[in-house]
């Protein structure tokens, strides 16, 4: 590579965080939402103490690519769209 | 005489009103989010000025925090105002202020 690309701002960060909690929100189905929150928390807490700049650049990458799968998804899972509520939802 | 003191009086008011303090059950709701998220002991004393970072909070902890806070009153918060919460009180006030805005709309 000629240049290398600059690793992400610790707002850019916090806002990929922030993103891919609010797509999680928008999955109609309870365990794809839940895995999604998940994922997102546990992917960011590991890589929380990433120092090579190339490292950090990739797993920023890889956050943003799953985003973008994430908000795709939002949209096609909500054509199917489960018809009942699943039991961890119920509020008692 | 009397314009001059009521127009005194007024601004004292209108100070008053822009910062008000947010209600007890807010500020208490808020805790009990923050509480759980950065698993508290239920011993450790929480006050509402106590900044996050204080109670070994990191900043995906705040994150966490204000999407749980946003969940829980029903609000949404702008990224730039969810970046000035560093305090209990400063995300009751913030959520107040969102509540009354959301009932105004």
């Amino acid at each position: 590579m000629a240049s290398a690309v600059p690793p992400p701002v610790r707002s850019e960060v916090l806002l990929l965080f922030r993103s891919l909690l609010r797509t999680a929100r928008e999955f109609a189905d309870y365990n794809i939402r839940e895995y999604t929150k998940r994922r997102t928390i546990d992917a960011f807490r590991q890589n929380r103490d990433l120092s090579d700049p190339s490292a950090v650049v990739a797993a920023f990458a890889d956050g943003k690519s799953q985003l973008e799968v994430a908000r795709r998804q939002v949209i096609v899972h909500s054509l199917y769209a489960p018809k009942v509520k699943n039991v961890m939802e119920i509020k008692h | 005489m009397a314009s001059f003191s009521a127009t005194s009086s007024l601004s004292f008011f209108s100070v008053r009103a822009n910062n008000p303090q947010a209600r007890p059950e807010t500020v208490e709701q808020v805790c009990e989010v923050v509480r759980k998220q950065l698993v508290l002991p239920a011993e450790r004393p929480l006050l509402p000025d106590t900044k996050f970072s204080e109670l070994g909070a990191d900043s995906l902890d705040t994150v966490e925090i204000v999407m749980g806070l946003e969940e829980k009153f029903d609000i949404e918060v702008a990224e730039e105002s969810a970046e000035n919460i560093t305090t209990v009180q400063e995300a009751a006030d913030l959520i107040e202020k969102l509540i009354l805005k959301k009932g105004e709309a």
